[in-house]
């Protein structure tokens, strides 16, 4: 098989599965052991705090936008690119549309969809020279956080490319901007239930679990 | 305090008690450093980085993947860190997005410590009076009923009248101390007696242990020694059938 064909096709399902299979396996984990070694979730399970507090953190309404407004802001505006570009952009949709699920939904405008790419891109590379220039957090820093913010930012950076044509200039790229593409997005997709971004699901897990200790004092976070 | 660091030692301490969420939480700590300035320890030191709480708990991840395989000297280094740079007061937590507990992994190192003999001494020898007399300053019963008895009389030439009820059955409160009040400042028993007194409160002391309401022990992550002292002030709650207890500070 042309390694085009496998990466449009077999490797795109190997991703999505370890992706969906990972994340399921990372939550039973976490729910299995929870059950015997922190009781004390369950003990004073409430889901009062554990939904306020999701609530509070999801949305901007906690604590850390008055502490520290500006990086919060911008983590903000960066998941909120990163989860909205790649599942409404019309070209995605069309994927989905003739893959064999048909699904199909509204696509966000193009032009947003670019310019959404360019602000994420512009979160990430300040996210990256934060790390690298600030003496706290690069001290905190260890390489997979440096690694796993350019692996979140390929798809991105490469969908742009290929979009507008910016590299096309250079046969190389002509050629394979594509296959790179969804070589990032699928590179991305399975480090997740292996890395910190596993956040993205444990996050309500993590939360809930605080929301519980501190609201089982009355106090919700 | 052995002088050998025996890693199964260490791995069988920390398997049953690293639990779901300290192993989540060391693997979802983004190491944005939002927790940062809000330790009062990284603020009060010229915003040093080495204060960051997310920072503090690389030693619970080290050690585990280490599998314990480390010596005196890094314990030694976890020491300093964890009850010189962190009070476990938990303020990081509220500022985390995931909500992480630093203070719960620094309070599991401290037990860790404690367990491989390594925990200040003034800490030790407080456990130790626990474990003897039910107080931190190993107060005998009858020492501590003289006081209150003593602090009955001094006060009663102030307010006449006054009592301090010890072991009353039946009373609205049961009163609590830091056992270093009958040792060196019964004059704020003094001062409470006449609050009590004064507000008519239905209120008593308890003669057996369980009236000394520090518990030093849980600051090196004694969790045994901690039950117990809080087990004992239940039982004479119990036993005297009070509604609720007070403690002081
Ligand atoms: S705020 Fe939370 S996630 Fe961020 S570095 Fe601190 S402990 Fe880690
Ligand atoms: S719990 Fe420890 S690390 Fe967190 S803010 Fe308090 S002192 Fe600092």
């Amino acid at each position: 098989m042309d390694f085009f064909l496998f990466v449009e096709g077999p490797l795109l399902w190997i991703a999505f599965l370890v992706f969906i299979i990972g994340s399921i396996i990372r939550v039973s984990m976490f729910v299995f052991v929870s059950t015997k070694k922190d009781k004390i979730i369950y003990q004073h399970f409430s889901w009062k705090y554990l939904f306020s507090t999701i609530i509070r953190w999801l949305l901007p309404l906690n604590k850390d936008i008055p502490k520290n407004p500006i990086f919060t802001i911008l983590a903000y505006i960066f998941h909120i690119c990163l989860i909205v570009v790649p599942i409404w952009y019309a070209g995605h949709i069309t994927l989905w549309e003739e893959s064999r699920f048909e699904w199909s939904w509204t696509a966000m405008p193009d032009e947003l969809a670019d310019w959404m790419t360019l602000i994420f891109l512009g979160i990430a590379i300040f996210f990256l020279l934060r790390r690298i220039f600030s003496a706290d957090i690069r001290l905190i820093s260890t390489f997979s956080d440096y690694f796993l913010i350019i692996i979140t930012a390929l798809p991105f950076l490469t969908g742009y490319f290929l979009t507008n044509g910016t590299l096309d200039s250079i046969t190389f790229f002509s050629d394979n901007i594509q296959l790179i593409h969804m070589l990032s997005g699928e590179l991305m997709l399975i480090l997740i239930p292996f890395t910190k971004l596993s956040h993205y699901i444990l996050f309500f897990f993590s939360r809930g679990a605080s929301g519980i200790e501190f609201g089982r004092r009355g106090y919700s976070i | 305090m052995s002088e050998e660091i025996k890693p199964n030692e260490i791995v069988d301490f920390l398997k049953p008690r690293v639990g779901a969420r300290f192993k989540m939480w060391l693997g979802i700590c983004a190491h944005c450093g939002l927790c940062a300035n809000t330790c009062h320890y990284y603020t009060a030191n010229e915003k040093d980085p080495k204060m960051i709480p997310s920072y503090k708990i690389r030693f619970l991840k080290e050690i585990l993947k280490k599998k314990g395989n480390v010596d005196k000297d890094y314990l030694q280094k976890v020491y300093e860190t964890v009850y010189y740079e962190c009070n476990m007061c938990r303020r990081c937590t509220l500022y985390c997005p995931f909500g992480i507990d630093i203070a719960l992994m620094i309070s599991l190192l401290r037990a860790l410590l404690f367990s491989q003999g390594m925990a200040p001494e003034g800490l030790v020898k407080a456990i130790e009076n626990y474990k003897e007399s039910g107080n931190q300053m190993a107060v005998s019963d009858e020492d501590w009923v003289e006081t209150v008895k003593w602090c009955e009389e001094e006060m009663a030439e102030e307010l006449v009248g006054l009592e301090i009820p010890i072991d009353k059955k039946g009373a609205k409160i049961l009163y609590t101390v830091n056992a270093r009040e009958p040792m060196f400042y019964p004059q704020d028993m003094m001062e409470v007696a006449k609050i009590f007194y004064v507000a008519g409160e239905d209120y008593t002391y308890c003669s057996k242990p369980g009236w000394d309401d520090t518990n030093l022990s849980m600051f090196c992550g004694d969790l045994k020694t901690s039950k117990m002292i809080v087990e004992n002030t239940f039982k004479r709650a119990k036993e005297l059938e009070v509604q609720q207890v007070a403690i002081t500070e």
